[in-house]
Formats: C-alpha cells, sequence, structure tokens
C-alpha cells in the first residue's frame, strides 16, 4: 500500500493507502474522494480526472505520454506544469506521503 | 464441491449467489467448464484491469470469442497498438463532442415510443430499447437506413455463446459473418467516397504512415455495431428492470429526472449487462496460493466485483443513493469502455422520455428468459404492464 494524500476541492484532506499498481484515479474512486469524475473509466479519454502532484512528486513520476499530454488539454480547470491525469499516474512506493490536489471543476 | 460454470443458464438467470462463494471461497478459482480463472474480489479486478502488461487483452477479451477477432479491435489490442487505435475514434465518443447528437438522441426516443402510446403492455427490449439503440447507432455511425432490422437481430445474436457445447454455434458465427460482411460493404463504400463519419476516418486513418489493416478496420467496425446496439439495449433493459422491480426508485427518479444519472450509475454497479471479461497472462503469477502460469486465460467477474462487500456497502441492496463511484460497469484501465459518455447520456434521455409517457409500470413475467451469453447478462424479452 502508497499513502496518498489527496486534496479535495473544498480543502478537505483524505490520507487513502492505494495498492501498488493501481492508478492515484482509482485510488481516489474506490474511496469516495470528492473533485474527480472519471467519467470514461481510466482510459485516457476524458480529462475529468486531472489533478495536481505535488511538485517534489513530480520527478517521481514517468512523464506524461503523448496520449496524456494531448488530452490534458481537455481539462476545463486551470492547467499547471504539475497538471497530470489521475488515471494514468501509478501508485508506486516512491509516491508514499505526496499530496495530489483536485481542482475546483473536471467538466 | 463447487463448480462456476459462465455457460450454465443457472448462472444466466442469477450469477449473485455463485459469485458471493467464490468471493468468500474461492477468489481465484479454476473454471474447469471455462477452462480459466474466475477472479471475483473487487480489488482482484481492479489490481488487474490497471496491469495490462500482466493480463494481457490480445488473445480476446469475450469470456467466447468469436473467430479471428482477437488482435484486430481496440478490445483485442493491447498498448501501444490498442492507444494509437483507439486515439483514431475516441474523440468521436468523447462528452464534449457529442452534444451535436443531443437531439438525434432524443428523437430516436420519441420516435420509438410513438407506436406505443395507448398500449397496456409491451415487451421493452423489442418494443422499445432495440428500436431506439438501433435508431441511435445508425445516426452515430451515419448508416444507410433499412437494414436496421436485420442488423438488430444480428448484433444480438454474436454475443451469444452455445450452453451445450460452451462454443459459438453456428447460428452465433453465421450471425457475425453476417455483420463482417455488413461492414465490409459500408467500409468500401467509405473508402470510395469518404464524408466525414467515424466509418470514414478510421478506414482512412494511418498509424506511423501505414494504414490500418482491413482486418483491424473490419472488425472494430463491427465491434462498435455490436457494442452500440446489443450492449447499449441490453443495459437499458436491465435498468427498465431495476425501475419496475424497485418502485420507490422508479417513482423517485420520474418525480426528478435529475436524479436519472445517479440511478444509472446503481443500475450499472447493481447489475450490468457487462457481466464477464476475459484476459490472458503474460507471465507465470500467484495469486491467493494459487500458481497460474503464462498462457492461463483469466475471466474478470465485473459483475461480482460490483457485489463486493469488501468495496461496497449493503451490495445486493439497490439504493440509487448509493452514489458507487469506481464501479466496474463499464470495465476500467486501459480497456474501459469506449461509450461511457455516450451510453449515460443515450440511457438518460430514453429514460427522460418513456417515463413521461409511462411513469408507472411493473413487471409482468416471474421469471424472465435470460440471453444465453458467458459475457453479457439481460433478458431477452421483458414485458411491461403500463399505466
Amino acid at each position: 500500500m502508497v499513502m496518498i494524500t489527496y486534496v479535495e476541492p473544498n480543502g478537505g484532506r483524505q490520507e487513502i493507502d492505494v495498492p501498488e499498481g493501481w492508478s492515484l484515479m482509482q485510488g481516489a474512486m474506490s474511496n469516495g474522494v470528492d473533485g474527480m469524475e472519471a467519467e470514461c473509466g481510466g482510459s485516457c479519454a476524458c480529462a475529468t480526472c486531472h489533478c495536481y502532484i505535488d511538485e517534489a512528486a513530480l520527478a517521481l513520476i514517468p512523464p506524461a505520454a503523448d496520449n496524456e499530454a494531448a488530452m490534458l488539454e481537455n481539462v476545463v480547470a486551470e492547467r499547471r506544469p504539475t497538471s497530470r491525469l489521475a488515471c494514468q499516474v501509478k501508485a508506486t512506493a516512491a509516491l508514499e506521503g505526496i499530496l495530489v490536489e483536485l481542482p475546483a471543476a473536471q467538466s | 464441491m463447487f463448480s462456476f460454470d459462465p455457460y450454465s443458464p443457472a448462472v444466466d438467470a442469477d450469477p449473485f449467489p455463485f459469485y458471493r462463494t467464490l468471493r468468500d471461497e474461492h477468489p481465484c478459482f479454476w473454471s474447469q467448464e471455462a477452462n480459466m480463472w474466475v477472479l471475483s474480489r473487487y480489488a482482484d479486478i481492479v489490481t488487474a484491469l490497471n496491469d495490462w502488461q500482466t493480463y494481457s487483452s490480445a488473445r480476446g477479451n469475450l469470456m467466447t470469442e468469436l473467430p479471428n477477432r482477437a488482435g484486430a479491435t481496440l478490445g483485442t489490442t493491447d498498448p501501444p497498438r490498442h492507444d494509437r487505435l483507439r486515439g483514431l475514434v475516441q474523440h468521436a465518443f468523447m462528452k464534449r463532442n457529442l452534444a451535436s447528437l443531443d437531439g438525434a438522441i432524443r428523437e430516436a426516443a420519441i420516435d420509438a415510443l410513438q407506436p406505443l402510446l395507448g398500449q397496456r403492455q409491451f415487451d421493452f427490449v423489442e418494443d422499445f430499447a432495440s428500436k431506439f439503440t438501433v435508431k441511435v447507432l445508425f445516426r452515430v455511425l451515419g448508416l444507410p437506413p433499412g437494414d436496421e432490422v436485420a442488423v438488430r437481430d444480428r448484433a444480438v445474436l454474436m454475443v451469444q455463446s452455445d450452453p451445450a457445447t460452451r462454443q459459438k454455434g453456428p447460428a452465433h458465427i453465421a450471425a457475425f459473418n453476417w455483420m463482417s460482411e455488413y461492414a465490409s460493404g459500408i467500409i468500401a463504400e467509405r473508402v470510395k467516397q469518404p464524408g466525414e463519419d467515424l466509418i470514414s476516418q478510421f478506414s482512412l486513418a494511418e498509424i506511423d504512415g501505414e494504414r490500418l489493416s482491413e482486418r483491424e478496420v473490419l472488425l472494430t467496425t463491427t465491434t462498435l455495431i455490436m457494442a452500440g446496439i446489443e450492449s447499449l439495449g441490453g443495459f437499458m433493459s436491465m435498468f427498465a428492470l431495476n425501475l419496475a422491480d424497485h418502485a420507490e426508485a422508479r417513482r423517485r427518479v420520474v418525480a426528478d429526472p435529475a436524479l436519472l444519472p445517479e440511478a444509472i450509475e446503481e443500475s450499472l454497479r447493481f447489475n450490468t449487462s457487462a457481466q464477464r471479461f476475459r484476459r490472458c497472462l503474460t507471465r507465470d503469477i500467484e495469486l491467493h496460493g494459487q500458481q497460474l502460469k503464462e498462457g492461463d486465460f483469466i475471466c474478470l467477474a465485473y459483475g461480482s466485483g460490483n457485489r463486493d462487500e469488501r468495496q461496497f456497502a449493503n451490495p445486493d441492496v439497490y439504493d440509487i443513493d448509493r452514489k458507487p463511484r469506481g464501479h466496474l460497469g463499464f470495465g476500467g484501465g486501459t480497456h474501459a469502455c469506449l461509450g461511457t459518455a455516450i451510453a449515460r447520456m443515450a440511457v438518460k434521455m430514453a429514460f427522460e422520455e418513456f417515463h413521461r409517457v409511462f411513469p408507472e409500470y411493473s413487471r409482468v413475467q416471474e421469471q424472465l428468459p435470460w440471453m444465453p451469453s458467458s459475457t453479457f447478462r439481460s433478458p431477452l424479452r421483458l414485458d411491461l404492464a403500463v399505466g
């Protein structure tokens, strides 16, 4: 398990143990975290699991592949250098304790 | 001695008691009859969906695969080929690009309801769901009018399997061949005279400077037709069944149609039509004390994961206030259903219109005739008494 702290749009924090190998989207959706829609179910096809990864943690995650980078152009909240689609980021031991912030709007 | 046979009519009719035993006593179960392992717990299924490198789709994703289909469709390829193929079609299915279909989908629902006005009883499957889904699909893919009934009949047969031989029977194969020929004719026309439609774009698309193979174009088109008609229609019938059986939930969504989306999500969890899909292991693994070998087939029982009390409290209760996020009604991960947005939109509109005309309905048959299918689950006929 990898402990991920999700910061919900209203500022609430939820510390969730996400099984290694699951996506950050799956970790949030199956634990009732607010602020994610994940309309497409994790196939990188909707841009509604937009999140901001804590800057220090970004280096620990493989950069966005072409399909994720292209889909990130569709996010409705502000796109920042730390923007990622949570369905494309897998929980690994290296991510223990990171902050994942969710934007105010997904669609 | 417990057994789980996804070809048995008892599983078609009610898989849920079997699923409970699987989850509690045999979380990684070898089904002799299906010749594959069965994963039934939510967490195990999600783990498999997140690990396509281990749980490959390249040898087919239907429990009973159609001949020569594996490797040529979105659902039966792995990344990176899968991602490139999906990139070619997914824009057409994104929520923001579906707005232009709003009017056409609502019109399809209103049209399909017309012949039912004044009736006291009808078959929801044949008389509404199938008419509606065919109209929507023909509109989305720009198919020429005239073949609706033939296409629909074949789409429904294609997904079935024979409970005795545990394979596709001659009628199922014939339906698949008919559909392939039908799709092939459409593709040939579009290649000759390309339009703005999805099939034209897909037929002419290139990946790394190379056109898709004929087989990829053909089988992907065939799969889109099958899913667009059969999966959408099957789910609509399950949703109607749930609302017929749960009168209080139905009265609430009729009084306040804004509740429909959450009711749809709960039905996707409670008894999704996409009950079981298949993967193949690319390496040896150990799971729940069992040794699984490279090349072994795995059944991901979405319908069971959706009833797993380890994930959903009181899972056997139909509760439209549940907000069952993360359910497996559309699968998940890389291969999550391509049509999630259009399915949600079409079902919502269909029931908004249906409820305007028929706010009260109940089930007539005590026992339903269930489709014989190792993958999907929906009634072949659902008689509703209305008014």
